[in-house]
C-alpha cells in the first residue's frame, strides 16, 4: 500500500480565536522506496503535513493511507504504536528529546518502548550507531556531553535503532556544518538504496534536492503547489522559478554563465559536464 | 492544555481593559478583604453586583468563569459532606432515618461556596482585563517605595515577568518532546507502572534541560546587553491614571465600607 493524502485538511486549535488552518485539501501520494523532498517557505505547512505520516496528528477532514492504514477524524485510531514502529519521524532539532544516562541507553530506548527483546535492541543500537558514524567510545558516555552535531546524529540513530520502513526526517541537517550535512545525506541515500527504505526529507536546501532526491513536493500556505520527479522539476517547465527559493548553487552557476554569454546548456546537471562544457567554451574563444 | 480559562488574558476592547493595572490590583485587594467580612447575604449580594456590573463592563462572558469553577466541583462536594457530618448547630433541616442534617451545615458551605465563586469572579477580571506584563509593571510600582529599606522591588517584578513569559513557551516546548518521545514508541496512557515513569522521565529530563540552557542563555543575551538589575532605568510604558480609576476606587471602598458597616 502506498502513502496517500485524501482531501487532508488541518486546523490548530479549531472554534477557538487562535484557529489557523496548517493544511488545506491536500491530494498527494508518495511513491515507495523513494527519496522525496519537502520543500517551502517557513509557515507552509511541510511540518503539519509529515506528523500526520505517524499519526500524531489526525486529519480535521479526509483521510491519510499509510501502508495498511487508514486515518481519519471520524473513525476510533488505535493501536498507533504499530505504526510508529514502521514510520520513524524525526523532528527538527531532535537533540532536545535525549534523556538518558549513556548514549547506548538512550538509542535503545525506542527499541525497547516497541518490545523488542533487550539482546535485539542493543545490537540495532548499535548498528545504528555505527551508521551515523559513531564507535564504541561513545557509547556509555553521556549524551548531554557532547557536540551538538554529535547529539543530532545520537538523536537519529535512535530512531534508525526501530529499524522503520518510512524514514521522515524534519529538516535533519538544518544548523550542521556543510561536511556533517553531507555524511547525513549520504547516509539516507544508502540507507534507501540498500534497505530499500522510504525516506522524506522536509529541508530547505536545494542543493540537497538536487544532489540526493528523487522526488520533491513543494508547499505553500498549507498547499501542495507542485509534485514532480527532481530532474523534470529542475530542467523542465518552470515551476522552479514561481517558488520564490535560491536555486541550487550549479544551476546559479549556469545561469551566471549564460548570462555573460557562454553558450551552455541549461540541463547540465551532472558537475563534471558542466566543468567540460566551461572547457569546451573556454577553448573555442 | 489549551483550555486554561482561568489567568488567561483576553485581548478585549472594554473600559475595565483601560484601566490603570495598579488601581485594579489594588481593587482587587480590597475587594478580597471585603469578601471575607461575615457580613452575611446581603453583604454578598452588595459585593456581588458590583463584580458583576465589573463583569459586564469588561466584557467578559459569565460561562467562562462558571467553566472555571468546574474543577472545584468536587471540593464543593467534599465540603458539603464534611460539614453535614461536622457542623451540629442551628435547627434540624433533614432528618435521615435519625442522621440530623442541621441547617448551619448548609448555609457555612453555601458561605464558601459563595466566597470562592466571587473571589475567582475578581481575580478573573483582574488576570483577564490586564496583560501580564502591565501587571508586573503595577507590582513593581506599588513596591517601589519599600526600595527605599532594601526592598528588590524591580527584581521581584523582572522576575514575575520572566516567568509569565516563558510559560507558553514551556507549553510549547512540552508539546514537541511528547510527540518526539511518541515516535520513539512512548505512550502516555497505556502501559505498566514502570513503563509510566520512564515515560514521564523521558519528558521531564528533555524539559529540564532545555530549561536550563534557555535561562544561561537568556542571562547571557541579558548581559550582553549591559543589564544590571540595580541601574536606574526609564521605561516605555507610562502607568497613568485618569478619572475612571479614581471612580472605580471610590466605588470599591463604598463596598467594602458597607460591608464593614452591615457586619458590626
Amino acid at each position: 500500500m502506498p502513502i496517500a493524502f485524501e482531501k487532508v485538511n488541518y486546523i490548530y486549535a479549531p472554534k477557538t480565536p487562535f484557529q489557523y488552518e496548517a493544511l488545506k485539501c491536500i491530494d498527494l501520494a508518495i511513491e515507495l522506496n523513494k527519496i522525496t523532498a519537502i520543500i517551502g517557505p517557513t509557515g507552509s505547512g511541510k511540518s503539519t503535513l509529515v506528523q500526520h505520516l505517524n499519526a500524531l496528528l489526525v486529519p480535521t477532514d479526509g483521510t491519510v493511507y499509510i501502508l495498511d492504514r487508514e486515518l481519519s477524524s471520524n473513525q476510533k485510531n488505535k493501536d498507533l504504536k504499530s505504526l510508529r514502529q514502521r514510520v520513524g519521524l524525526v523532528f527538527q532539532f531532535p537533540e532536545y528529546q535525549l534523556f538518558e544516562e549513556t548514549i547506548l541507553k538512550d538509542v535503545m530506548f525506542g527499541p525497547l518502548n516497541f518490545k523488542m527483546s533487550e539482546e535485539d535492541a542493543r545490537q540495532k543500537s548499535m548498528t545504528a550507531l555505527t551508521m551515523v558514524g559513531l564507535d564504541e567510545s561513545f557509547y556509555e558516555r553521556s549524551p548531554l556531553d557532547i557536540s551538538g552535531g554529535q547529539k543530532r546524529r545520537v538523536a537519529i540513530a535512535g530512531i534508525l535503532a526501530i529499524n522503520p520502513d518510512v524514514l521522515v526526517l524534519d529538516e535533519p541537517t538544518a544548523g550542521l556544518d556543510p561536511q556533517g550535512a553531507k555524511s547525513m545525506m549520504e547516509l539516507f541515500v544508502e540507507l534507501n538504496r540498500k534497505y530499500k527504505k522510504t525516506i522524506l526529507i522536509v529541508t530547505h536546501d536545494m542543493d540537497h534536492v538536487l544532489n540526493y532526491c528523487d522526488n520533491v513536493v513543494v508547499m505553500k500556505k498549507g498547499e501542495v503547489i507542485t509534485h514532480q520527479q527532481v530532474n523534470d522539476f529542475f530542467f523542465k517547465g518552470e515551476s522552479v522559478k514561481e517558488i520564490e527559493m535560491a536555486l541550487p548553487q550549479r544551476l546559479r552557476v549556469v545561469e551566471a554563465l549564460r548570462e555573460k554569454g557562454f553558450k551552455l546548456d541549461s540541463k547540465i546537471s551532472d558537475i563534471k559536464e558542466l566543468a567540460n562544457a566551461i572547457k569546451k567554451e573556454i577553448s573555442h574563444e | 492544555m489549551n483550555n486554561i480559562a482561568l489567568g488567561r488574558y483576553l485581548p478585549l476592547d472594554s473600559i475595565v481593559h483601560k484601566m490603570d493595572p495598579r488601581y485594579k490590583l489594588v481593587a482587587m485587594l480590597v475587594l478580597m478583604i471585603a469578601i471575607f467580612f461575615p457580613s452575611g447575604y446581603i453583604g454578598y449580594a452588595i459585593i456581588g453586583s458590583f463584580v458583576l456590573f465589573s463583569l459586564l463592563l469588561a466584557k467578559l462572558n459569565i460561562k467562562m468563569i462558571l467553566r472555571a469553577m468546574k474543577p472545584m466541583l468536587f471540593m464543593l462536594v467534599f465540603l458539603t459532606f464534611v460539614n453535614t457530618l461536622v457542623l451540629r448547630t442551628g435547627y434540624v433541616l433533614i432528618d435521615l432515618f435519625g442522621f440530623k442534617v442541621y441547617s448551619d451545615a448548609i448555609f457555612q458551605t453555601l458561605y464558601i461556596t459563595i466566597r470562592l465563586l466571587l473571589m475567582i469572579m475578581v481575580t478573573t477580571i483582574l488576570t483577564a482585563s490586564t496583560k501580564p506584563l502591565d501587571l508586573t509593571l503595577a507590582i513593581e510600582d506599588l513596591f517601589s517605595p519599600l526600595k527605599r529599606f532594601g526592598f528588590p522591588a524591580h527584581e521581584i517584578a523582572m522576575m514575575i515577568s520572566i516567568a509569565l513569559r516563558f510559560i507558553p513557551t514551556l507549553i510549547d516546548e512540552t508539546n514537541r518532546i511528547m510527540k518526539a518521545q511518541a515516535s520513539r514508541g512512548v505512550d502516555l496512557k497505556e502501559g505498566t507502572f514502570k513503563e509510566k515513569i520512564m515515560a514521564i522521565l523521558s519528558l521531564i529530563v528533555p524539559l529540564f534541560v532545555s530549561s536550563f540552557q534557555r535561562a544561561e542563555e537568556l542571562a547571557d543575551a541579558m548581559e550582553a546587553r549591559g543589564y544590571i538589575p540595580s541601574a536606574k532605568r526609564t521605561r516605555y510604558k507610562q502607568l497613568k491614571h485618569t478619572m475612571k480609576d479614581w471612580v472605580m476606587m471610590f466605588c470599591v471602598i463604598c463596598v467594602l465600607g458597607s460591608v464593614i458597616w452591615i457586619s458590626l
